[in-house]
């Protein structure tokens, strides 16, 4: 893969400033549609080889094109596979996960930027602690825990263990200080209760943070792989990337089938893909929101 | 972080861990240690299958479900993507399914620990299986599970291509040597020779043909390191060498079989699973099945051979032994022969099965000198050590790859 | 579903207010406090505390994945899991250390140039005078987003013996390599091609922690080689996204001061952008770091450690002696390991950027570390 030309290209010493200006420009220019393939064409490549025959996909890769077109890999995905089943439990997951996260995240987040409850700077120092934690290396005492407490191979396993996060906890707490503090005590002056202030007064002010931890949380959970493997084993639970897996590593018999593959990847990338094309300035925020606070 | 916020931090931990403590110690483990309950009347049975394919999966399907209706009971059949991983977590939730496949090669961990239930004794008529696979799944002197089948190793060589490259049926090798020649013709023309799995479980065969093995006849030293092995792994080192001979992942295949199939090799090395296999996935395919070429000291092959094994844990262990015993008996192994390809693990009905399958006879014949696999416990990193070396046998030193098994078996029996 | 029962805590306080003097709220606080964050610290304790000390008991064990851990039958073996991986010599230190082989080269090639090649992208798309360069940092950033099994799926099929890389490298008249089915180094096939076939016997004789000196330099396998140009190809768009925040914040006056002064544009990046970004690269090289020792998905996906171990990350080794070995108490104690490279690399991480930005308020991104990056 193209990885090794790392700097715009260097350009002529010295010479007509507008000359300089406009090689400047192509050659920018060139490195973004280099890249921009680079980027791009692997997507481009999945689409058209999912439309392929399989001595086409094996004998064209590099061909968008389909020759001759055909939906045979998608007809086998439906008719052959449990896409439709890991399609519906990835739905379910996600959208609760989603849910889940977005309220407990906010709650815990108000609660430590705004309540006065002891304990408070330690649990805020936990929070920040355990978004060191990675997940991968406890893949084997989660799944130990999940056994412990019986929700080991059910829906509740696969969601409840995700249904809050540091990360989020975080995001939120930061947005809810940037809250002033006035619109809060008004409320409270009338009367509301805690929650009621939380609910109805602060949580709607907090509309772009929710709908960044919202993004984050759908993308998530939805390309969430390893708490799927420890999680549960029953086929008729698995969610899109475990059986997407399943699928690719699948032993004897089932062959290479790169059309099929590739179309269930690419069913399995379209929601997140397309939530990217309509809140693309959240997922930005998302990716790097303290950068421009700092 | 400053160190007292960390301090902070660790102690807002220990406290939630404190919290969370007593919740967690609710249920969830089955740690009776004695048998688990037994319950009689009509059983929901539980059954994980490592399928070949479709054709066996819908085959154990149709057989399961035959027995459930006449039977009274319910039969689910679930084809594992990852056989030996589902039921690693399956067994350590303490929830296995009641009646799961076991490899021949993994049966002494199974056992070993605990988890499988030694019903030999309640099956009818155990005499009736062969004995090289009844001591493949006996442990401590006890029978613990009915063998469900067994395949041997053979040569597939397509038809088709074999003429296109100008041989003929006098050209069929039967020895090393002439397996040489032939590969030579067939990559004059431009074409792939052999598709050879890179595992134990067909680079071992030619071990066997040279008179060595990897472990001794009862199974308990590992004999790898011998100069009939080395020469056997030099030789195949020669084939892969030389482009006669290619792995699956090089011909971008899953498999040998799909290799074959998709004709990017002439011949290929692989057991009686590869007639369903084919069936399936490329009809069209012409190819016929020879025995394996001799080495220098005869003929060999491998054998493998699967059982129905029944969990400890099982609540229906009655019910999972009947069940058991209708999947073994001679007419429905005949029908899952028909179904999938493999071959009957009940003599009484090895002369029905020749007489049905008559092109498969190399691969009976071969039950006379195959070798089973190595059926000790705790060997299974040791063996994927082997497979490490023998996926990179191409540019490796065969001598080290065996005695670097030798050493690690000797480790994992003697530890 | 136990949503329900963990919701119940966080509704109570919806209730009508009960009391409005000055205490009456401190207390109700204290309490609201206490029942806003109780869903999460449930959910963060037993799903990720708790686990950690399970981890830790359980790598002190032989359990063999038979019934619970947690009972006096369990054999304790005290430090044996960790004595096979760094001192007994034997298969479970070579298979460790070939793990932890392969993951160093990972790092090593992985970090240097998905920083380099975010900085690169983020320079360009920074640039005042192209137009267009929001569709372009979306096309760069859109790999990160996506899902690494798919993804993986996708390169699984780019980097077939026949597919699409290969063919490419054919345009250019080059040979590809058998991706996933050489075992072979790179450092080895070079020197191949140079004619030097066989390893010198210097180094294949002995060496360190059970591998010989050959093994620990020969360098990534291009079955590896190509898991590593995925994880450029899929992070590399979010920490361009790092960068270009940083970029943005690089006062234009002070580069215009310095076109002035007649710098050089190399000069004026290597003098004046580079020591103003330097907390971005901070951050970017040691996410990078702390990401690259999880790599697990696409190895789960991709090769499953083959050609011959060389794509066995820790993390996959770990994983694999466990649910497939049934060795809990050596899985456990390898994810131990791992987590201990990673939590140090994430304290040396916060001391660095504590050290660095001083005063500044907590930045919570730092943390988060883009998967298997």
């Amino acid at each position: 893969m193209a990885v090794l030309t790392d700097r715009p290209a260097p350009v002529a010493r010295r010479g007509d400033r507008g000359v300089r200006a406009r090689v400047n420009r192509v050659l920018g220019y060139a490195v973004l549609i280099f890249f921009g393939l680079v980027f791009l064409y692997p997507f481009v490549i999945q689409l058209g080889n999912s439309l392929k025959t399989e001595p086409d996909a094996a004998a064209n890769p590099l061909s968008p094109f389909p020759d001759p077109l055909t939906l045979a890999g998608f007809d086998r995905i439906f008719s052959g596979t449990n896409f439709p089943l890991w399609l519906g439990n990835s739905l379910l997951v996600t959208v609760l996960v989603t849910l889940g996260r977005v309220f407990f995240d906010s709650l815990a987040g108000y609660a430590l930027a705004r309540l006065r409850f002891r304990g408070r700077a330690g649990l805020f120092a936990a929070v920040i602690a355990v978004m060191a934690v990675p997940g991968v290396v406890l893949l084997i005492p989660k799944f130990l825990v999940l056994k412990q407490i019986g929700l080991y191979d059910s829906y509740a396993g696969l969601i409840v263990p995700l249904l809050a996060d540091a990360a989020g906890v975080f995001i939120m707490k930061q947005f809810f200080e940037s809250i002033p503090v006035s619109v809060e005590e008004a409320a409270r002056i009338d009367g509301a209760g805690v929650f009621r202030t939380f609910w109805s007064v602060v949580l709607p002010m907090a509309r772009p943070a929710l709908i960044t931890l919202t993004i984050l949380s759908f993308q998530g959970s939805w390309n969430e792989f390893p708490h799927s493997l420890v999680s549960v084993q029953d086929p008729d639970l698995f969610t899109l990337p475990r059986g997407l897996a399943d699928l690719v590593s699948g032993s004897l018999g089932k062959g290479t089938q790169y059309p099929l593959k590739l179309g269930a990847a690419l069913l399995a990338t379209i929601p997140v893909a397309v939530l990217f094309v309509i809140f693309q300035r959240y997922f930005v925020r998302g990716a790097n929101e303290g950068a421009d606070k700092g | 972080m400053t160190p007292r916020t960390f301090t902070r931090a660790a102690l807002a931990g220990v406290a939630a861990v404190a919290l969370l403590g007593s919740a967690a110690c609710g249920s969830g483990f089955d740690d009776s240690a004695g048998d688990t309950k037994q319950s009689s009347g009509p059983a929901s049975l539980q059954i994980l299958i490592g399928s070949s394919g479709d054709a066996e999966t819908k085959a154990v399907q149709e057989a399961a479900a035959k027995w459930a209706s006449s039977s009274g009971n319910t039969a689910t059949v679930t084809p594992a993507q990852d056989l030996t991983q589902q039921l690693g977590q399956a067994l350590a939730g303490g929830t296995p399914p009641d009646v799961f496949y076991v490899d021949a090669s993994r049966f002494a961990d199974f056992a070993s620990v605990g988890a499988l239930e030694p019903y030999g004794d309640k099956v009818s008529n155990t005499d009736d299986f062969y004995e090289s696979l009844r001591t493949a799944f006996t442990y401590d002197g006890k029978l613990y599970c009915a063998p469900k089948d067994f395949s041997t190793l053979a040569l597939q060589i397509n038809t088709d291509l074999w003429t296109k490259a100008g041989l003929t049926d006098a050209d069929v090798p039967t020895t090393w040597d002439q397996l040489t020649a032939v590969s030579q013709k067939i990559k004059a023309k431009g074409q792939v020779a052999l598709a050879l799995g890179d595992t134990r479980d067909r680079i071992g065969a030619f071990l066997v043909q040279n008179g060595g093995w990897l472990m001794s006849k009862d199974g308990k030293q590992p004999t790898a390191d011998t100069p009939e092995n080395l020469q056997a792994l030099q030789y195949v080192k020669s084939l892969l060498t030389n482009g006669y001979a290619k792995f699956p992942k090089q011909l971008d295949a899953g498999w040998s079989g799909e290799a074959f199939g998709k004709g990017k090799a002439v011949m290929t090395i692989e057991g009686n699973w590869i007639k369903g296999a084919l069936q399936n996935d490329f009809p069209n395919v012409k190819y016929k099945v020879v025995p394996l070429p001799a080495g220098p000291k005869g003929q060999g092959t491998l054998s493998f051979t699967q059982c129905w094994g029944i969990a400890a844990k099982s609540k229906y262990k009655e019910q999972a032994i009947k069940f058991v015993e209708a999947m073994t008996a001679g007419e429905q192994q005949i029908a899952f022969a028909k179904a999938f390809g493999v071959m009957p693990s009940r003599q009484s009905v090895s002369g029905q099965y020749t007489s049905a399958f008559p092109a498969d006879k190399p691969f009976i014949d071969g039950a006379a000198y195959a070798q089973g696999p190595v059926n000790a416990p705790k060997m299974d990193s040791v063996l994927r050590d082997l497979e490490a070396g023998l996926q990179g046998l191409a540019t490796g030193d065969p001598k080290t790859i065996l005695a670097n098994f030798d050493k690690n078996a000797k480790a994992a029996l003697g530890g | 579903m136990a949503t329900d029962t963990l919701a119940a805590p966080g509704t109570t306080p919806a209730g009508p207010p009960r009391r409005r003097s000055g205490g009456g709220i401190r207390s109700n606080e204290n309490l609201a406090g206490w029942l806003f964050v109780a869903p999460v610290i449930v959910i963060l304790g037993l799903f990720l505390l708790l686990p950690i000390l399970m981890a830790l008991w359980v790598s002190l064990t032989d359990w063999n994945g038979q019934g619970s851990p947690f009972t006096g039958d369990v054999p304790f073996v005290g430090g044996d899991n960790y004595a096979q991986l760094f001192t007994d010599d034997g298969l479970a230190r070579r298979d460790f250390m070939t793990a932890i082989r392969n993951n160093i080269y990972y790092v090593g090639i992985v970090v240097p140039v998905q920083t380099a090649l975010a900085l690169g992208l983020a320079l360009v798309v920074n640039n005042r005078l192209l137009k267009g360069k929001g569709f372009f940092r979306s096309a760069f950033y859109f790999p990160s987003v996506t899902s690494s099994v798919a993804i993986s799926v996708v390169f699984l099929f780019l980097f077939a013996n026949s597919g699409a890389v290969n063919r490419l490298l054919a345009l250019f008249g080059l040979d590809g390599p058998e991706w996933f089915a050489d075992g072979r180094g790179v450092l080895h096939l070079l020197f191949g091609a140079l004619g030097m076939n066989e390893p010198p016997a210097a180094l294949t004789s002995g060496g360190p922690l059970g591998l010989t000196w050959w093994d620990w330099l020969s360098g990534p396998s291009v079955a590896m080689t190509s898991i590593i140009c995925l994880v450029i190809w899929t992070t590399s768009g979010t920490f361009m996204l790092m960068y270009l925040a940083a970029l943005q914040n690089v006062p234009v006056a002070l580069d215009e001061a310095s076109t002035l002064d007649g710098a050089s544009r190399w000069q004026r990046f290597r003098y004046v952008t580079l020591p103003l970004i330097k907390p971005t690269t901070f951050l970017v090289v040691t996410l990078g770091l702390i990401g690259s020792w999880q790599v697990f998905d696409q190895v789960y996906v991709m090769s499953q450690g083959d050609p011959a171990k060389t794509t066995l990350t820790p993390a996959y080794l770990s994983y694999r002696t466990a649910f497939r070995d049934f060795d809990y108490g050596s899985g456990a104690a390898i994810s131990f390991v791992l987590f201990l490279i990673i939590i140090l690399l994430t304290l040396f991480q916060r001391w660095l950027m504590a050290d660095r930005d001083g005063t500044r308020r907590g930045r919570w991104w730092r943390r988060r570390v883009p998967e298997g990056s």
